[in-house]
C-alpha cells in the first residue's frame, strides 16, 4: 500500500493526524499534511482506507498494490474506493494536481 | 407538536427556523421537512439542502458547483451589502473565498490550528476550565444558582482566545458583549434595525483590532496577531489590510459563540441523560464519544451562514437549482438523518465510540464543522475545550442541576443560548 497526500489540495483540517498519528503528521511552516511513514503496515490498511475515505477534501490517495509492485503504483493509480464513491456521489473537485509526497 | 399543520408545503423554511415557536426544539420541524421537502426553495429564492447526503455532496463539491458571490454580486443577494460593514466583513473572510485565494489565506493561520499546536494549549485549557469552575464553586455551595453559560461556557473560550490573539482578557470581555448582535446580522433575513445595530458593533471591532495591529507592530510576541501582522508587513500581496482585519473579525464570530453553545448543549445533556455520564468518568475514548455525540445531536450552527452559490444548474433528488441560486445546508437536520444516524434524536455516544473523531462507527461524517475546504479551522480546538471541561464539571460538580430553564438566544441560524442557570442538587435531607 502506497499514500499520496495532494498538498495542493490539503485544506489543513489535520483530520487525518486525529486518525492515525503516527503516519501523517503536519508540516511547521503550514499545516500541510504530510505522511511520515516510509510503508504502511498491514495492520494499518483499514485504518488508512479510513482516513484518506474521511479526509474532508479528498486529498489522500491509497493505492492498494501488490508487494514489489510499488515502483509502478504511482504511474496512473486507479481511484481509491472512497474516491470512486465521490464520483459517484456526483462531486466535482478542483483539477489538481497530485504533487504529494509518498 | 404542529408540525402537521405545516402542510404539504413550506412557504419559507428559514421563517420557519426563526419563529419563537420553534425555539427550543425545531427538530421535528427539521425532520418534516428532509422527509417532504428536502431540497427546499424558499419565498425569497434561497435553497435549504436537509438531507445528509446532500448536505455532504455539497459540503465537499468546490469544482464547477458552488462558488463564492463576486465583490460585485453581493448586493443582489444582501440588498445591503453595498454599505453594510458587517456583510463586507463575512465576505472578505476566509469562509466565503474561492480557490486560490482561500488557500493562500487559509494557509497563513494553519500553522497556529495544527493538531499538535492545539494539543500544547491543553495545559492552560485544563488550567481555565479549573479556575472557572472554582470561581463558580462558592455560590454553588452555598445553594446559589449562577449562570453557567455566562460563567463558564463563554468564558472559557473566550480566555483561549484572548491568549491566542495576545489580547488582555478584559479587552476580550469587552469585545464579546458585541459578538451577538453582529451574529444576528448576518442572518439571510436580518432586518434593517438589525443590520445598523451588527455594523455599528463591526465598526467597533475593526477600530478594536486597528488598534491591536499597530500594538502588535511595534511590540510583536508569540500569538496569532503578532504573526499575521509580520506576514502582512512582509508581504501586502501575501495578506491585505482588509484580509487581516477580516480574518480577525472573522475568528472571533466563529470562535466562541458556537464553542460556548455546545458547552452549554453538553452540560444540558449530561443533566438530561445521567445514565450516559458514565463516559466522562473512564479514559479519553469516552470523553471524545460523548463530545462528538453532543456535536452531532445539537448543532451550534443550524445552517450554514456563507453562501454557495450554483455555478450551474444542479439537480438534486428531482428538483433544479437553477444557475446563480444561494444554496444553504441544514447542517442540524442533516446530522439527525435516520439514513445517515440510527434513531436519530437519541443520545447516545456509543456511536462515536473508537472512532476517528467526527467518524461515526458507522463511518457517517458529523456535519457539525462542516467538510470540504471550509472544514471549521477551529475544530480541534473547541474539541479539546469540551474534552478538558466535561469531565471536570462532572467531578467537581456530580449533583449539578438545572435551576430554571435555560434561555436561548433568538437567532436565524444558530442554535445558541443566552443563560443557563445551574445549581447544586441539596444532598441528604
Amino acid at each position: 500500500m502506497r499514500i499520496l497526500v495532494d498538498q495542493d489540495m490539503c485544506a489543513t483540517s489535520g483530520q487525518c493526524v486525529l486518525t492515525l498519528p503516527g503516519t501523517f503528521r503536519q508540516r511547521e511552516p503550514d499545516g500541510v499534511a504530510e505522511v511520515c511513514v516510509a510503508t504502511v503496515p498491514q495492520a494499518l490498511h483499514a485504518a488508512m482506507r479510513l482516513a484518506a475515505s474521511q479526509c474532508p477534501v479528498a486529498a489522500i490517495r491509497v493505492i492498494e498494490s501488490d508487494d514489489g509492485d510499488d515502483e509502478c503504483a504511482s504511474v496512473d493509480p486507479a481511484p481509491s474506493p472512497a474516491e470512486a464513491e465521490r464520483h459517484a456521489a456526483k462531486d466535482q473537485r478542483n483539477p489538481g494536481g497530485h504533487g504529494g509526497t509518498v | 407538536m404542529d408540525v402537521q399543520e405545516t402542510t404539504a408545503a413550506c412557504r419559507d423554511a428559514f421563517a420557519e427556523l426563526a419563529s419563537p415557536a420553534r425555539i427550543h426544539d425545531p427538530y421535528p420541524f427539521m425532520h418534516w421537512l428532509r422527509e417532504h421537502d428536502p431540497v427546499h426553495r424558499a419565498a425569497s429564492g434561497l435553497f435549504l439542502l436537509s438531507r445528509h447526503a446532500d448536505i455532504y455532496w455539497a459540503l465537499t463539491a468546490t469544482g464547477d458547483a458552488f462558488r463564492a458571490p463576486a465583490p460585485g454580486e453581493l448586493a443582489r443577494h444582501f440588498p445591503r451589502a453595498a454599505t453594510s460593514l458587517s456583510l463586507n466583513l463575512l465576505a472578505s473572510t476566509l469562509a466565503m473565498k474561492d480557490q486560490p485565494t482561500h488557500t493562500r489565506l487559509r494557509r497563513l493561520i494553519s500553522p497556529d490550528f495544527t493538531m499538535r499546536q492545539i494539543d500544547n494549549l491543553r495545559p492552560s485549557i485544563a488550567r481555565i476550565v479549573a479556575a472557572r469552575l472554582d470561581g463558580m464553586a462558592p455560590a454553588l455551595e452555598r445553594g446559589e444558582a449562577v449562570d453557567l453559560h455566562r460563567e463558564f461556557a463563554l468564558a472559557l473560550p473566550m480566555l483561549v482566545l484572548a491568549e491566542l490573539f495576545g489580547m488582555p482578557q478584559d479587552d476580550m470581555f469587552g469585545l464579546a458583549a458585541v459578538i451577538d448582535p453582529i451574529l444576528k446580522g448576518l442572518g439571510p433575513h436580518a432586518s434593517d434595525p438589525q443590520l445598523a445595530t451588527a455594523d455599528a458593533a463591526s465598526a467597533r471591532v475593526q477600530a478594536y483590532f486597528g488598534d491591536l495591529i499597530q500594538r502588535k507592530r511595534t511590540d510583536p510576541r508569540h500569538d496569532i496577531v503578532s504573526m499575521l501582522v509580520g506576514a502582512h508587513d512582509d508581504d501586502a500581496d501575501t495578506l491585505s489590510d482588509a484580509e487581516l482585519i477580516s480574518m480577525l473579525w472573522g475568528m472571533l464570530l466563529g470562535g466562541f459563540a458556537t464553542t460556548a453553545a455546545t458547552i452549554d448543549h453538553a452540560v444540558l445533556a449530561m443533566l438530561a441523560y445521567p445514565e450516559q455520564r458514565h463516559w466522562l468518568q473512564g479514559d479519553a475514548v469516552g470523553v471524545k464519544a460523548f463530545v462528538e455525540e453532543v456535536l452531532r445531536r445539537d448543532s451550534p450552527v443550524m445552517f450554514s451562514a456563507t453562501l454557495r452559490i450554483a455555478q450551474r444548474d444542479i439537480e438534486l433528488g428531482g428538483v433544479v437549482i437553477p444557475k446563480n441560486a444561494d444554496v444553504r445546508v441544514l447542517i442540524a437536520a442533516g446530522n439527525r438523518d435516520p439514513d445517515a444516524f440510527a434513531d436519530p434524536d437519541r443520545f447516545d455516544p456509543a456511536r462515536f465510540y473508537g472512532t476517528s473523531p467526527g467518524m461515526s462507527t458507522d463511518g457517517k461524517i458529523m456535519l457539525s464543522f462542516g467538510h470540504g475546504i471550509r472544514f471549521c479551522l477551529g475544530a480541534q480546538l473547541a474539541r479539546v475545550q469540551l474534552a478538558e471541561s466535561l469531565p471536570r464539571i462532572q467531578a467537581r460538580f456530580p449533583t449539578l442541576a438545572l435551576a430554571e430553564p435555560p434561555t436561548r438566544e433568538t437567532s436565524e441560524f444558530l442554535r445558541t443560548f443566552r443563560a443557563l442557570p445551574v445549581r447544586l442538587h441539596a444532598q441528604g435531607g
